[in-house]
Order: C-alpha cells, then sequence, then structure tokens
C-alpha cells in the first residue's frame, strides 16, 4: 500500500496551514519521537444515528427556563414533574432534568462518572446569529443534511474535503507508540466509518459480537483445512487488474490476518458478570467490554471503538419512540461503565456520544426535523462528572440561538469536544489541531470535562 | 498510482476541474460506413448480462450471442413486470403482518432469478437502492406496501422519470418511510410546521443531489471555485408545505387510525383541510401562487424537480454505478444525460432510453480494460448470479431467505436506511481513496461481512447442495450433478465451473490453486471436488469483480 510522508499527511488532512503556521516544529515533537505508552486508555464513541432530539434529553428544570422550553416544544414536551433531576456541581442545585427513560445516566451523573456537553455541534468558528443571516462568518456546508452533519462530526471536515476522520488521525498520530499491538488502534462493531478513516492506519472492523473466524480453515499442519485456507490465502494475494478486485482481495487478506489473533483472545477473556441490555447496542458494548478485558494479552495500549445504534430520526411518533431510544442509550452506557469498573479498568475508559445533529425545537405534528446543535453524554472513571460543560441555551423560538424553527446555533465547537477527549487519549497539545483541524478558532482548546 | 482513462469523474469533481469531456468522439462529419460488427464472445455476453441481468447464465449468453445485446434490450422492454403483490395477495392471512416479509423476499427471489424479464428487475432493484423504501424500520408491518413498491418500480423502470417520481411521491411506502403521509399544513399557535423529511430526502437522494452539475456529473463551480448549493432551507420548506394533505387511502382520519390493508397498495389519497395554501419557494426561484389545490401544488412541485438541469447528470451517475461501472468518465455521464435530456424524439426523462445508453455505451464493454473499470459485485448479485447458474431451489419450493442483511449486509428492500446499502461517494482507504476515486459496493466489504458471505458461501457449496439428503423444506440448494459428472478430469471441471460463473475466463492463480486443492481430495468423491471447485470460483476477487 502507498505511503505517504508527513508532509502528504499534513496535506491530505486539510492541516498544513496550521502547521505552516508553527514553524521549527520537529517530526519528534510531535509524532512522539517513537516512544511507547506506558498506560492504557480507550476511547469509545456510541453514534446514535439519525439525530438524537436531545433537548428532550437534557432538559431545564428551572421554573422560567422550563417554561421557555415547554412553549417551544409544544405536545412534544416532557412533563417538568416526569423529569430526572440532576444537580450541576458548578450551581449544586437541581437546575436541570433528564428524560425519565434515562435512570442509568442520572446515576452516573450523581456518583461523578458522567457528564454532558451543551449545545454543541460542528462549527468552523464562533457563530453569532447576526452573523448566521449576513454570511460574515464561514459556515459548515449543507447544514441539517444527515450524512453531511455526520460527516462533519466524524472528520471535522470544516468546509474543505476530509477524507479521514478525527479518530483515524489520532490513530496516525500515535502509531509510533503503539507498533506492537495485535490489533488496529480503531475498531469498529458497526461496519466502515469516516470517523476511523485514516491515511496510514486502518480500522478493524468485526461484527457485533467480535470477528468471525472463517469456515473450514484449519491451522493443523498437514490437514487438508490448512491447505485450504494457505490456498485460499493465496488466491487473495494474487495480483489484480483493477482496483476493485485488489481493494477486496485487501480486504479478505485483513480479515483473515486479524480474526484467529482476536477470536482466540476474545475466547479466553475472563467471565463478566455485569449484565448487558439485549439490544443492539448492549451486546456492542459488551463485546467492547471483553475486548478490553484482554487488552493485555492483545498488547493493546491505545484503543477507540466505534459502536452505533440507529432510529433517532424521529419526524414521526417521537413521543412513542422516544422512552426506547433514550432508554436504551442510557441502559446500555450504565452497563458498560459498570462493566468497566468490574474489570477495574474504569478510570482508563471513556464513552462519549455523537449523533447527526440535534432536532427542531418545534414540531411537525409528531415529531421534529433536522437542526444543528445538541447535547452529549461523557462517561467513565476519568470524566469530570457531574457538571454541565458549555452553556445552555434558552430554549426560545426566535431566541438569540435560533436560526428558525428551532434550530440552535452551537456555542460549543464539535472540534472543542474531540480535542478534550483528544488530549486525555494522549495526543500532545501541539497535535490537537492535527485532530481538530478549526480548534485555532476557539479560545478554548480544552473543555475541562476530563481529568488531566 | 492508478492509469486513469483521462480525467475521472471523481477526480476532476474533487480538483475541481470542470468536465472536459475526453474521448467524447463527437467531431462533425458524416461517418463512414460501418464495418460488420464482429461477433459477440462467450466473454461479452457474460460481461453484458451480469449488467443487465442477475446474473448471466450460459444459455442466456447464448441468445446474447445469437440476436446481439440491442436486439436483447429491446425484446426485454416489451416484457411486462414481474410481480410481487399478486403473489403476496394469493397467501392466506398471516398471523402478524411483518411475518409477510418472508413471502415478499421470497417472492423477490422468484422473479430475480427466473422472471424473463431480467433486465427490468435488474433496474427495478438499482432503482430501489436509489429511491430507498426499507422493510427495516416503520414499514415493517406494511409488507403489502413494500412489495407494491417495488412492483411500481419495475412497472416504470423504463417508464418516463417525471411519472416515477409521481408515483414513488404518493406511494404509501414512501409516505411512511420519509413521513410524508400525515403531514399537514402549519399551526403557528402549537409551534407545528410541515414535516421536511420526504422534501429534503426527494431533492438530495432522488434527484438533483445537494450541488449544481454540469452536464458531464462533474461539480459546477462559482467565481470562489466553491460548489453552488442546489437548494437551501427555504425551498425544502417551501416543499414540505407543497407535501401536506396526504395519507392513507380510505382513512377513517388523517394520518392515522385503522386502513384497510388495500390501503398499502393504493396511492395515497388528498385531504383539502390539511393543505398548505399559501405560496411556496421551489427551486430556481420558482414560487407556486397560493390558492391552490394540492394536486396542482405537487404537479408543479414535481415539474419544477423534474426540469432541474441537475436531474440528467444526477440519474445518469446513480444508474451507471449501480450497472455499469463505479467510476464512470465524464464522457459517459454526458453522454447518458443528453438521452435524459432528449430521448431523440424530443422527449425529457425517458428511462428506457437511459438504460439502454447506459448499457450499450462503448465504456460498458471498453475493448481493453482499464483499471478503473466495471464495479464490485453486490454481495445479493453475487449470490443472484451462483442460484442462476446452480438452478437454486427449495424443496418447499421458496427462498425465503429473510435475513440475507445480517449475513452479509444486503437484502432485498432491507436497507437500514434512506441511504441505502453503501454510499455512491465511498472510497476505501489505499489506492482507490488516494486517487479519488470510488467503489461504493466496498463500504459492505468489510472484514465482518466479506468473512460472512465467504462462510455463506462455504455452507451453500459444502451443505446446502442437491447431494444433502437432510436438508429442510425451506433450504435453498444448488444442483452441481454436472460438474459431479465431470469430477474425474480436474481441469475439465474447473472449466465447467469457470464457464458458468466467470463466463469461461479464469485467472492462472485461481485455477492453479483450485487444482492444487483437488489433487488432495479423492477422484471417488465428486460432490466434494464440485463443491470445493465453486466455493473457491464464489468467494475470489475476479467472481466479486464486474467486468
Amino acid at each position: 500500500m502507498k505511503t505517504l510522508n508527513r508532509r502528504d499527511f499534513l496535506r491530505t488532512s486539510g492541516a498544513a496551514a496550521l502547521f505552516a503556521a508553527t514553524p521549527g516544529l520537529a517530526y519528534s515533537q510531535v509524532v512522539g519521537g517513537g516512544g511507547s505508552f506506558t498506560d492504557y486508555r480507550a476511547l469509545v464513541c456510541v453514534f446514535m444515528f439519525g439525530g438524537n432530539d436531545s433537548y428532550n434529553m437534557l432538559i431545564p428544570n428551572t421554573n422560567a427556563e422550563y417554561a421557555a422550553y415547554a412553549a417551544s416544544r409544544q405536545n412534544l414536551a416532557l412533563l417538568q414533574s416526569d423529569l430526572l433531576p440532576i444537580s450541576p456541581a458548578s450551581t449544586g442545585t437541581p437546575d436541570f432534568g433528564l428524560h425519565p427513560a434515562m435512570g442509568g445516566i442520572q446515576g452516573l451523573f450523581q456518583d461523578g462518572n458522567a457528564a454532558l456537553v451543551t449545545n454543541v455541534g460542528p462549527l468552523i468558528e464562533p457563530t453569532t446569529k447576526a452573523q448566521y443571516f449576513d454570511r460574515s462568518v464561514t459556515l459548515p456546508p449543507q447544514l441539517f443534511s444527515h450524512n453531511d452533519q455526520q460527516d462533519q462530526w466524524t472528520s471535522l471536515r470544516g468546509n474543505v474535503q476530509s477524507k479521514t476522520g478525527w479518530a483515524g488521525r489520532m490513530a496516525d498520530l500515535i502509531r509510533d507508540g503503539v507498533a506492537g499491538q495485535q490489533m488496529a488502534t480503531n475498531a469498529s462493531l458497526f461496519g466502515s466509518n469516516l470517523f476511523q478513516s485514516a491515511d496510514e492506519t486502518v480500522a478493524y472492523v468485526m461484527g457485533p459480537n467480535g470477528p468471525v473466524q472463517y469456515q473450514g480453515f484449519s491451522t493443523t499442519p498437514g490437514d487438508i483445512l490448512n491447505e485450504q485456507r494457505l490456498a485460499f490465502g493465496r488466491v487473495v494475494a494474487a495480483q489484480y487488474d483493477t482496483i476493485y478486485e485488489r481493494g477486496y482481495a485487501e480486504v479478505q487478506r485483513r480479515a483473515i490476518d486479524a480474526a484467529d489473533t482476536v477470536s482466540m483472545a476474545i475466547a479466553n477473556a475472563p467471565t463478566i458478570n455485569t449484565v448487558f441490555p439485549q439490544s443492539q447496542l448492549g451486546t456492542q458494548l459488551q463485546t467492547v467490554a471483553r475486548l478490553i478485558a484482554v487488552r493485555d494479552e492483545l498488547q493493546m495500549q491505545r484503543q477507540i471503538f466505534f459502536v452505533a445504534t440507529g432510529g433517532f430520526d424521529s419526524h414521526d411518533d417521537q413521543n412513542q419512540n422516544q422512552p426506547g431510544l433514550l432508554g436504551g442509550i442510557s441502559d446500555a452506557i450504565a452497563a458498560f461503565h459498570a462493566a468497566t469498573e468490574e474489570l477495574q479498568i474504569a478510570n482508563s475508559v471513556t464513552t462519549f456520544t455523537q449523533s447527526d445533529f440535534g432536532r427542531t425545537l418545534t414540531s411537525n405534528g409528531d415529531g421534529t426535523d433536522h437542526a444543528w446543535a445538541g447535547n452529549q453524554l461523557v462517561a467513565g472513571g476519568a470524566v469530570n462528572g457531574g457538571d454541565l460543560y458549555g452553556s445552555y441555551p434558552l430554549l426560545e423560538i426566535g431566541g438569540p440561538e435560533d436560526v428558525g424553527g428551532g434550530r440552535m446555533i452551537p456555542s460549543t465547537s464539535a472540534d472543542q469536544y474531540a480535542a478534550t477527549l483528544a488530549k486525555w487519549f494522549g495526543i500532545p497539545d501541539v497535535d490537537l489541531d492535527i485532530v481538530a483541524p478549526n480548534l485555532g478558532n476557539f479560545a478554548q482548546r480544552d473543555l475541562g470535562f476530563m481529568i488531566a | 498510482m492508478i492509469a486513469n482513462r483521462t480525467v475521472s469523474l471523481l477526480a476532476s469533481l474533487l480538483l475541481g476541474v470542470a468536465g472536459c469531456g475526453g474521448g467524447g468522439g463527437d467531431s462533425p462529419g458524416p461517418p463512414p460506413p460501418p464495418p460488420p460488427p464482429p461477433p459477440v464472445t462467450k466473454a461479452e455476453a457474460f460481461q453484458f448480462l451480469n449488467q443487465a441481468s442477475f446474473g448471466a447464465t450460459e444459455s442466456e449468453a447464448l441468445e446474447v450471442i445469437a440476436i446481439r445485446q440491442e436486439s436483447w434490450i429491446d425484446d426485454q422492454m416489451m416484457k411486462p413486470a414481474s410481480l410481487q403483490l399478486p403473489h403476496m395477495l394469493s397467501l392466506p392471512p398471516p398471523q402478524f403482518m411483518g411475518q409477510l416479509h418472508t413471502d415478499r423476499v421470497d417472492i423477490w427471489f422468484r422473479n430475480a432469478l427466473w422472471g424473463d424479464d431480467q433486465l427490468r428487475q435488474r433496474v427495478a432493484f438499482a432503482l430501489s437502492e436509489i429511491m430507498v423504501v426499507s422493510q427495516l424500520g416503520a414499514l415493517q408491518g406494511r409488507p403489502f406496501a413494500v412489495a407494491d413498491y417495488y412492483d411500481m418500480l419495475a412497472e416504470n423502470a423504463f417508464g418516463n422519470y417525471r411519472d416515477l417520481i409521481e408515483k414513488v411521491t404518493l406511494h404509501p411506502a414512501m409516505g411512511v418511510y420519509l413521513s410524508m403521509l400525515g403531514n399537514e399544513k402549519p399551526n403557528p399557535a402549537l409551534n407545528i410546521r410541515p414535516d421536511e423529511n420526504y422534501a429534503r430526502e426527494l431533492m438530495q437522494l432522488f434527484s438533483i443531489g445537494l450541488v449544481q452539475l454540469n452536464i458531464d456529473g462533474t461539480v459546477a463551480l462559482d467565481g470562489n471555485n466553491q460548489p453552488i448549493p442546489t437548494y437551501d432551507q427555504e425551498i425544502i420548506e417551501g416543499f414540505a408545505h407543497v407535501f401536506t394533505g396526504w395519507t392513507w387511502r380510505g382513512s377513517p382520519s388523517f394520518g392515522s387510525g385503522r386502513v384497510p390493508v388495500s390501503s398499502q397498495y393504493f396511492p395515497m389519497e388528498h385531504w383539502p383541510d390539511f393543505h398548505d395554501t399559501g405560496e411556496k419557494m421551489l427551486l430556481n426561484g420558482t414560487v407556486l401562487p397560493p390558492g391552490q389545490t394540492g394536486e396542482q401544488d405537487l404537479a408543479g412541485a414535481l415539474d419544477n424537480i423534474f426540469n432541474h438541469a441537475n436531474v440528467g447528470p444526477f440519474v445518469a451517475i446513480r444508474l451507471i454505478q449501480r450497472l455499469t461501472t463505479s467510476n464512470p468518465s465524464p464522457g459517459y455521464v454526458r453522454r447518458v444525460a443528453e438521452v435524459f435530456n432528449n430521448n431523440g424524439a424530443g422527449v425529457r426523462g425517458d428511462l428506457g432510453a437511459v438504460v439502454k445508453a447506459i448499457l450499450l455505451d462503448p465504456e460498458a464493454s471498453p475493448s481493453m480494460a482499464m483499471e478503473i473499470d466495471g464495479k464490485l459485485k453486490e454481495p445479493l448479485l453475487r449470490l443472484t448470479q451462483l442460484f442462476k447458474a446452480y438452478n437454486a431451489s427449495s424443496t418447499s419450493g421458496r427462498y425465503p431467505l429473510v435475513g440475507s442483511y445480517i449475513l452479509f449486509g444486503q437484502g432485498p428492500l432491507q436497507s437500514p436506511s434512506v441511504f441505502n446499502f453503501f454510499s455512491p461517494f465511498f472510497a476505501p482507504p489505499g489506492e482507490i481513496r488516494n486517487s479519488n476515486l470510488v467503489a461504493p459496493e466496498l463500504e459492505i466489504a468489510t472484514e465482518y461481512l466479506s468473512t460472512q458471505y465467504t462462510n455463506y458461501m462455504f455452507f451453500q457449496a459444502f451443505g446446502l447442495n442437491h447431494t444433502n439428503e437432510n436438508l429442510d423444506e425451506d433450504d435453498i440448494f444448488i444442483n452441481f450433478q454436472e460438474e459431479m459428472d465431470a469430477a474425474a478430469d480436474i481441469n475439465a471441471l474447473i472449466n465447467m465451473v469457470a464457464g458458468k460463473l466467470l463466463g469461461g475466463e479464469i485467472s492462472d492463480t485461481l485455477r492453479t490453486e483450485i487444482a492444487g486443492m483437488l489433487e488432495r481430495i479423492p477422484e471417488t468423491d465428486t460432490a466434494i471436488r464440485a463443491a470445493e471447485v465453486i466455493y473457491f470460483v464464489t468467494t475470489s476477487p475476479e467472481y466479486a469483480y464486474q467486468r
């Protein structure tokens, strides 16, 4: 495979301008100089496909602010008496409430193991309503479109093309420090994704229950099934004339290489007693917990997992569907955190959410439409939990953050959110601008929700 | 580095090079009389049939060789659609509605494998991956709607695109899937405004896309070299207001309530009281006047989209990618888009002419294939090709393979979202992405799903075959008796399978490796020998590739 040098990498990742602005920076200062990590850390991205209506996930619980919320949301508003109150450490009073189905997150929040980042979304530079309308700032292109906003969140591409995601760029940056790992830094349990796409490293895609092994292959010398494995391996290792055959053969080669190692390690994983919900997300997070349990066998030092669930595009029947959707997220994340505590690794594992976008405060009768900013969850032992980060807008139609229909302008950027997680993961400050290319446009490089 | 034929479409898109055509060959002057065309070879017939059907077979290849590709297309376009709904309605009522999706998948396979309207079925499948509805989600309880939606695509596969988008728009399957069904006029007192879901996806995914295109599919740029959006939020809201007032046919109340089963397969009906009658901003500065009926607004809005300059190149790229190649040149896109814009008789939107232009274009069957020509076959098409070549059937006669989307990421009308199983823009890391090319089908060829597919073929070849006496009545098995009869001669056996699955062309590597395995299998184990060859061929990169 073609190997890019660092100059190529910076050019393709759109960070060349930032690199050029810091002359004299040595390669070793940026990429860690071949040093390796002495500890283990994992990031777990929970992606909520479709666009989570997160202003019904975190709701103001003070009377005036709740009244503004209720007036905006009308028939989609939750009753104030149904909210699960939470008291952010910064105020000490129950100023906010969680959706009634999110008891698991309420518990994590109260124990200091979860935080919420509020009114966050893709931005290129700080943006006010006036600037939005007179176009005096650069805006992310194709706002309110599913795939474009997913790409914005996961690639932090700003207004340039990006073929790498911020997890992919992190994996590239630390690759010299994790050379002994038996598995790729990036692992997905929910298919190919831009988030983990990189120039120099390749994410490993497994199933919700982990890797599958090839049928009809053995490794016993002399066995015909061993010959079959070797013959199959030679077929997919052959030279092919077209990019399509080469691309397909490469996937099969990677699959053969990784499946046995990882499957064997997982098969020997210690039993985890924590009970996970029987859901798509619960299954994936249970598998992640098992993979984390065998991190030493696989010599893993840094891992980024991608798990996901869908159904959040609540144009219809939102009141009927939201309890199941948000309850599902809450139960799965709470179970996963409990499993990391059981494995005594909770301080080294951070779970965080992303989603296409927030949704309109106004309704279309029985649902909501695509909007912009929203609220995100962060959980784990290394989280400065029990608090909210970022500002929470007044949920008023036509208010200072609303660009129409209750589409809120983010007051915190996805770049800041990502950079805060990346710093904890071990990316040096100087490289955070490669992970989050527009970070330099914002004053606060670290939102403070991670324990340093 | 990839040796591009000219400037590849996607490369020019990303580099911002306005399409310069290249290889168009439309210089003026009378052409010399054409020489008689050389005979169609078996390999060429296979290549063509893999583009135009659910998998080439030797008998169909003989037909193409006899009458040539163009006559085969003309003949196919005359054939009426093989339908799903009549079969569905002939079944006894199920205990619960969602169960019927298994029967829907069954009839999908029957039509795809054995319908004599192969081209129509293949184009319907392509359209179902562009104008997507899915069993997974809101339509789980509406199997008749999903079946009838597919029938509608098949019946309109060679019709006019303007009619097609109207039928798509008013089909209750789409109404449910993208929530236009039950969409009502604003109620400002309650902060209610029309649902934008269908308005947005109709434009982004079914018709014009996000940015303005040149006729050759390259992205048009403004004075600052930036793409030009095709619409903004105000226009989405305009269309969202157009699409108000539609609900189930025969519904007792607007948007909900118990409706008869037949409402699943009749177009939605209009309730004027729920339609917004204000003026509406559409594309290109068009404004619909206030006071129109729902039907008038709908006609005006669909005309507005239909006449947008993007539709030709947009539909051309999407259909070319589904049928012939992932990375068409700008010239190929332009030639097809021009046919969309005018079929030669002054008609815009003639899909039959568009399909013909796609399949008969020189780039669809290049004499010297380049490394970016062709595409990866979708796993479902790899499966149907095997099933056709080996007369796959079950004792019950059914094909209830309802879990294929779990097995290898794809099943009939089982997309995870309106964005289809894979994105038209997907580019895997490595040489494809570095060359600004795409390979959409590779998005679901992950390590996981490719292994699952390979394992399925292992079970199919070694377990689900005609020699197995312990099959369940619904197990779909292949028949390789001919291969067993030829199994004593290794070369003859390999040639036979290569003839049925690869058009007779097999790489030296694959032949050598299969021969090496066959030598280890006793000559008398004829079924194992036959299964071994089929397993190796159907899991090979060359079988996964559509030339």
